[in-house]
């Protein structure tokens, strides 16, 4: 039994509004779903869950980082109400100080949240540290209709790959489900490429022609900013030339043969073809720089580049088109999904738990993907009315399948992108040194691992 | 009444004129304990923990302090800190005091000027910080479409290292010097008047004046002024999280962001502690130090 879901050809129209024919349909069936959940055996919270317009419900407190994604997920809110009679409050906070925030609340049991929307690198460090609710213990189950690279980032510890210490021996449990679907698509400009891009070489050869023509001020836009942004533009370009962080016991690899090689293109050539100020561009500036016209190709997440087709963003709508990351040994992305999971300490945790399985639907995930946002399950990436209104679709399946890893599912990360992304920012200041930076860094990150206990 | 006379004088035989003026102390106590002693000590009970996803799994006890004394990082953030803070307490000092000597004088529309010579001081950090960042890009800020109306290609501040250093100094200058300004204005007003009267009659000029004169009289509100700021120049945060965060490399990394980092995103809750309470130490060195400069000078004027 499964909450009424719109199908992409009955999207709810615009702020909730309801025809009169729908609203006598759904007080009907509201009604007829609540004289036979008794009859039916169903939980009180199922029960809400299966009518239409449902009676209050009480509440449901979310909370979030504030970003272009989750302005769209809002307008799933009402949709939620109208079928379960629960509302959403959404609180929203700039990405750190959520992250601090929701972290605190969990951490002192606070109870402020029921549920925290994440990035996914937050995972290990929430689930780690105990505050995230086994799903499984509520009859979630993680299944086969999600992506799986997308699905496993809920599990802790995780499925596959090195285990942290303390952990190597405990049952993988679902803490979190994917909410909104993310990760690195190259996006170009289609009189500048005539056709996408298959290897960096290409991208290379090709937008330097074009800058030197004058077609294009840029062949390339990226972020440089220390830290994640940058750590984040060179991840493709790392795992296509066949990098990896670390080895089954966490010994760092980064500075191998192929990071070094992938580090010393990144601050030299790709730098050489980039603005002049790079150094400093963050993802608004790098998203700036697309839509504005001023650069040919870029890696970005989807937030951006689903605003390549609204003349209100872009000055180039028809010119920009998608397609897989550029291949080296292979053509690898980032996985950057907001995930979702419920608080140990949450005031309305079975709503919370009401929520994860309604919003887990292909039905919810197909509204989700009708308001614009990526959604996190298979059937609804190939929904073909829904890839006829939002064409990035068939690019974020084709990067699925091509190849697209999340970030080392580790809690200290967080740390060692930090000190990758400062060593690597100062060779891109610098325009070179990428190897004998990334070597710095296997030092630094090597210590600090030690210093958490990973070697001994 | 004679019940509550007699009530009183055994109350003040039985000494509680002599525990008054400690009842009357108490809650300023209990409130400076609370508000004070009770998180310095939890500071430092936290510096002695190691922490691990969030919660403290043992006893260290000092040896985060010599983690962090050897730690590259904490030394260089605490360097640039030190150099931040040199340089821009030195230029504001400069420029207040300049500014205090012009406005002090009964000009016109000096009233309008002292106003709008504040109004930095009073826009929230975080926005100073937003808007410099607006004014420092390269792809869009002020000096790219300055130098892009004279034909000149972008101009980066924040992708190199000397360029964010010097441009968040001057982002403090700009916010701050308001502040020295008003406290020498202040300190410039209070000053007696008979002792310029008395120069001008001698014929002293104004350099002379201002040199035997207005400075040292003026020197007990100046070492204040700077002791304040620089104390609170040594945890300035919000303008470098918004302009820099610390970057590029470490150029702009100071305590406060290294602190920020370790603590809330890093989660390494007892060496965070470690080295703020580091810090801690040494500006109040700073403060103890300019407070003994004000009192010899307070001594020998």
């Amino acid at each position: 039994m499964t909450p009424e879901m719109p199908t992409e050809d009955s999207a709810p129209r615009g702020d909730g509004a309801l025809s009169r024919r729908d609203l006598l349909l759904r007080t009907a069936a509201g009604g007829a779903g609540l004289a036979a959940a008794p009859l039916l055996g169903t939980t009180p919270a199922f029960a809400r869950a299966s009518g239409g317009a449902a009676a209050d419900a009480g509440k449901l407190v979310v909370g979030a980082f504030t970003d272009g994604a989750i302005t769209v997920w809002k307008k799933i809110i009402p949709l939620f109400k109208q079928q379960t009679g629960i509302s959403i409050q959404l609180l929203t906070e700039p990405y750190d100080s959520w992250f601090a925030k929701a972290f605190q609340d969990g951490q002192s049991k606070a109870g402020q949240f029921d549920i925290y929307i994440m990035d996914d690198p937050w995972v290990p460090q929430y689930a780690a540290a105990g505050i995230l609710e086994d799903l499984g213990q509520h009859g979630i189950v993680g299944d086969a209709g999600f992506a799986k690279p997308f699905l496993e980032l809920g599990y802790w510890p995780p499925r596959s790959g090195p285990r942290i210490k303390g952990f190597e021996s405990k049952k993988p449990a679902l803490v979190a489900l994917p909410t909104i679907g993310d990760l690195q698509t190259m996006t170009y400009r289609n009189d500048v490429y005539k056709t996408a891009p298959k290897t960096w070489h290409e991208l290379v050869t090709v937008g330097e022609a074009a800058m030197k023509a004058g077609t294009i001020q840029d062949a390339i836009v990226f972020r440089g900013v220390k830290g994640n942004p940058i750590v984040t533009s060179w991840y493709p370009i790392f795992l296509s030339y066949g990098g990896k962080f670390f080895d089954n016991n966490w010994k760092v690899t980064f500075n191998s043969a192929q990071g070094k090689a992938a580090a010393e293109f990144f601050v030299g050539k790709l730098k050489s073809l980039a603005p002049k100020g790079v150094a400093e561009y963050d993802s608004d500036q790098e998203g700036a720089a697309i839509l504005g016209g001023k650069a040919g190709a870029i890696i970005q997440y989807t937030g951006n580049a689903i605003k390549s087709d609204d003349p209100k963003l872009s000055k180039e709508v028809g010119k920009l088109d998608f397609a897989v990351v550029p291949k080296q040994a292979k053509a690898i992305a980032q996985i950057g999904i907001f995930i979702h999971g419920v608080s140990t300490s949450a005031p309305n945790k079975d709503n919370a738990i009401t929520f994860m399985k309604w919003f887990a639907t292909d039905k919810a995930q197909t509204a989700l993907a009708s308001f614009g946002d990526v959604p996190v399950r298979i059937k609804p990436l190939k929904n073909p009315a829904l890839i006829k209104k939002h064409r990035l679709l068939p690019t974020v399946l084709a990067q699925i399948n091509a190849g697209a890893e999340a970030r080392p599912r580790t809690p200290d990360w967080g740390a060692v992108e930090s000190i990758l992304g400062t060593e690597l920012n100062k060779a891109l200041v610098a325009g070179k040194g990428g190897g004998d930076a990334l070597d710095r860094a296997a030092t630094q990150a090597t210590a600090y691992l030690k210093r958490q206990g990973y070697y001994s | 009444m004679a019940a509550q006379r007699t009530a009183r004088a055994r109350l003040q035989g039985a000494g509680f004129d002599r525990f008054l003026p400690y009842l009357l102390l108490a809650p300023a106590v209990l409130l400076v304990l609370a508000v004070v002693v009770y998180p310095l000590v939890y500071g430092v009970q936290t510096s002695t923990k190691f922490y691990r996803f969030g919660t403290a799994i043992s006893d260290v006890g000092f040896a985060q302090y010599r983690q962090a004394w050897n730690d590259p990082l904490f030394r260089g953030a605490l360097w640039t800190t030190l150099k931040f803070v040199t340089a821009a307490v030195a230029i504001e000092t400069t420029l207040g005091l300049g500014l205090a000597l012009l406005c002090v004088r009964e000009l016109p529309f000096i009233r309008t000027l002292r106003m709008v010579l504040i109004v930095p001081m009073v826009i929230t950090p975080v926005v100073v910080g937003i808007v410099f960042r607006l004014i420092y890009a390269s792809d869009v800020g002020l000096f790219t479409s300055l130098s892009g109306l004279v034909g000149g290609g972008s101009i980066g501040i924040l992708d190199n290292e000397r360029g964010a250093f010097w441009g968040l100094v001057f982002l403090d200058v700009w916010e701050w010097t308001p502040l020295i300004f008003l406290i020498l204005l202040a300190g410039l007003q209070s000053l007696p008047q008979e002792p310029f009267e008395a120069a001008r009659v001698d014929g002293a000029g104004t350099w002379r004046t201002f040199v035997d004169h207005t400075l040292p009289m003026l020197t007990p509100v100046l070492v204040v002024a700077i002791v304040l700021r620089s104390i609170d120049a040594f945890t300035t945060f919000d303008q470098v999280y918004v302009l820099t965060h610390g970057g590029p490399g470490t150029a702009t990394q100071l305590i406060s962001i290294y602190g920020y980092d370790t603590f809330f995103r890093f989660q390494q809750y007892g060496y965070a502690a470690a080295m703020l309470l580091m810090v801690a130490l040494i500006v109040l060195a700073c403060a103890f130090l300019g407070i003994r400069l004000i009192r010899r000078q307070a001594a020998t004027a």
